[in-house]
């Protein structure tokens, strides 16, 4: 016990050193610390053994001599230590008031008949530490791919299964952050991370593809309304940098092609079937998050 | 991006905690103790079948960082969508036990069956066991709602696993097993590599739970058709229904899982 508190004092003028009276209480991790001039730091005192008392306040007492005659290291000693510990105990990268830049690319979870993949953008503003407002968006223009596994279902049950491509979306963004920690990477190294959900409403421009009657058939881009739910992780490489990990899923109301062809099969208004189709855009987007400004100073209690 | 992780180091590396344990009284939830976690595995990016898998994991860590042990369940299985539209529109639809001369008919008599297409030609993993080794390079602790706070770690794990597949019976161009009268499920076991890994969470002492995403890639057919057998790489269905026609899924699953360590009590470093 003897030992924590002397090593507990000792680190106490150590750090009040670096802010004289007059500046702002505020640290920047990010900037190396320099001491004030006249307040380099000494070697920590030998640990105090009996009889040794005068030689771990006579090291306190140079650090900060006005505190040398106030403290009766017996009694300081003999006192039980309450000192409350947080679990994080500052949060490594605040979100408050910075600007999250997420590129990402998507890959498609749920569609077996059409891969949408395709890059993507989300720029987040974060109106608290763990709420933000954002935009997001995709892009899958030319990069609709009908897969091996539609082919030959078509081919050995000789149906053609409807099918879409998409071209864009936007969407209009809420995200919480409800959970971070920390981890130890092989009791060495430690790395940040948290959890984010989001929701938000946009847009989604799709058209058909042209299986059942091809000849005759070709569809126009169409913006339908779309839902955006979603959540991910974000792994912190330094205080302004993450890399990400989301699953989205954009939740809309498409219109598929007509299975069967009219008497007139270039009359369009029969190329498209009945009704809507209820579908789930499910992706993985794996990106990388940088925060900006790149540095901040806490304003938070330790 | 390495600057930044060094500067946190600094403090310990230079000030009054110079030398000292990174984390004090870390809670060694898994060293040398025995974990028993029954669970549930759901599959996913299924083509016709989805599987839930009731199962349990054993494992013996020798230290928090390795153990041996084993995974396995049962499972059940139910339609995905295109299941029943095939259904409803290629078999029920058709009607080929009425009217076989239809061009749909005949082009199809090799691939669907006239009856239910669950028990006559799609594929399903009735179970499977692995035996697997588990490396848990990560630990930490999570605050949700800066309120609740749970001991966590990460794990990755391998091992190999045994899998009991039902496919759609072999068929062929014979009289005796023509594959337009052959339908029908028979049982073989499959072998794979498998792994992955999970996120697990511990509020008490001897009680967590967690989720993992496993891999389990072997080649298996899944709908019964014949897809594969003749012509460049094999490319072209060839009547029969055989090995050639099983192809490579990487069948990853998803499985939520409760643990229980054994010991109940738990030792703390120093």
């Amino acid at each position: 016990m003897g030992l924590l508190v002397a090593a507990a004092l000792v680190a106490v003028p150590l750090t009040a050193s670096a802010q004289p009276k007059g500046q702002p209480k505020e640290i920047n991790l990010d900037e190396p610390e320099t001491p004030a001039e006249g307040t380099e730091p000494v070697e920590a005192p030998a640990a105090p053994t009996d009889g040794g008392e005068e030689t771990g306040l006579g090291d306190i007492c140079k650090i900060d001599p006005t505190a040398c005659p106030t403290i009766n290291l017996e009694k300081e000693a003999a006192k039980d230590l309450k000192n409350e510990t947080y679990a994080v105990q500052q949060i490594y990268a605040l979100r408050y008031h910075r600007f999250e830049v997420n590129p990402y690319f998507g890959l498609t979870m749920n569609d077996q008949f059409v891969g949408h993949n395709g890059p993507g953008l989300a720029v987040n503003w974060y109106l608290t530490n763990v709420l933000a407002i954002g935009v997001n968006g995709n892009w899958y223009g030319a990069l609709n791919t009908p897969s091996d596994f539609n082919f030959q279902t078509s081919r050995a049950a000789r149906i053609g299964e409807p099918i879409t491509e998409y071209q864009w979306n936007a969407n209009a963004n809420f995200t919480y952050v409800p959970a971070y920690g920390k981890f130890a990477g092989f009791s060495d190294f430690i790395f940040h991370y948290d959890f984010f959900v989001l929701g938000g409403v946009g847009a989604i421009s799709t058209r058909p593809m042209a299986v059942v009657d091809p000849d005759n058939r070709t569809f126009d881009w169409k913006p339908k309304l779309s839902f955006h739910v979603g959540g991910g992780l974000r792994i912190f490489f330094n205080r302004w940098f993450a890399a990400m990990f989301e699953v989205s899923d954009y939740i809309f109301f498409d219109e598929l092609e007509n299975p069967s062809v009219a008497a007139n099969p270039q009359d369009k208004s029969t190329w498209l079937a009945e009704g809507k189709s209820f579908t789930n855009n499910v992706q993985a987007q794996v990106g990388l998050s940088v925060f900006l400004p790149f540095s901040w100073e806490y304003r938070l209690p330790k | 991006m390495t600057a930044a992780p060094a500067e946190a180091q600094e403090i310990q590396l230079t000030g009054p905690l110079a030398g000292a344990p990174a984390v004090r009284q870390l809670r060694l939830h898994r060293a040398g103790r025995f974990e028993v976690a029954p669970g549930a595995s759901f599959t996913l990016l299924d083509e016709y079948r989805r599987t839930i898998m009731p199962g349990l994991r054993l494992t013996y860590h020798f230290t928090d960082w390795l153990g041996f042990g084993a995974w396995g369940g049962y499972g059940f299985q139910y339609n995905a969508g295109l299941t029943d539209e095939l259904q409803r529109v290629a078999i029920d639809g058709r009607n080929c036990d009425a009217q076989p001369f239809t061009k749909a008919c005949q082009l199809t008599r090799v691939n669907l069956t006239k009856g239910d297409l669950t028990k006559d030609q799609l594929g399903q993993i009735q179970w499977v066991a692995a035996p697997q080794v588990t490396v848990v390079p990560f630990r930490g602790k999570l605050a949700l709602f800066a309120e609740l706070f749970v001991d966590t770690d990460v794990s990755f794990f391998a091992g190999a696993a045994a899998i009991g597949v039902k496919e759609r019976k072999e068929c062929g161009t014979t009289n005796q097993n023509a594959c337009a009268e052959t339908f029908g499920l028979e049982s073989r076991m499959a072998f794979a590599p498998t792994f992955g890994l999970g996120w697990n969470f511990y509020p008490s002492d001897f009680i967590g739970f967690g989720a993992e995403w496993r891999a389990l890639p072997f080649a298996w057919n899944t709908s019964g058709f014949d897809n594969h057998g003749l012509g460049t790489d094999e490319a072209f269905p060839d009547r029969k229904v055989d090995d050639k026609d099983r192809e490579f899924h990487f069948t990853s699953m998803v499985t939520v899982s409760l643990s229980i360590q054994f010991p109940t009590g738990i030792k703390t470093t120093e």
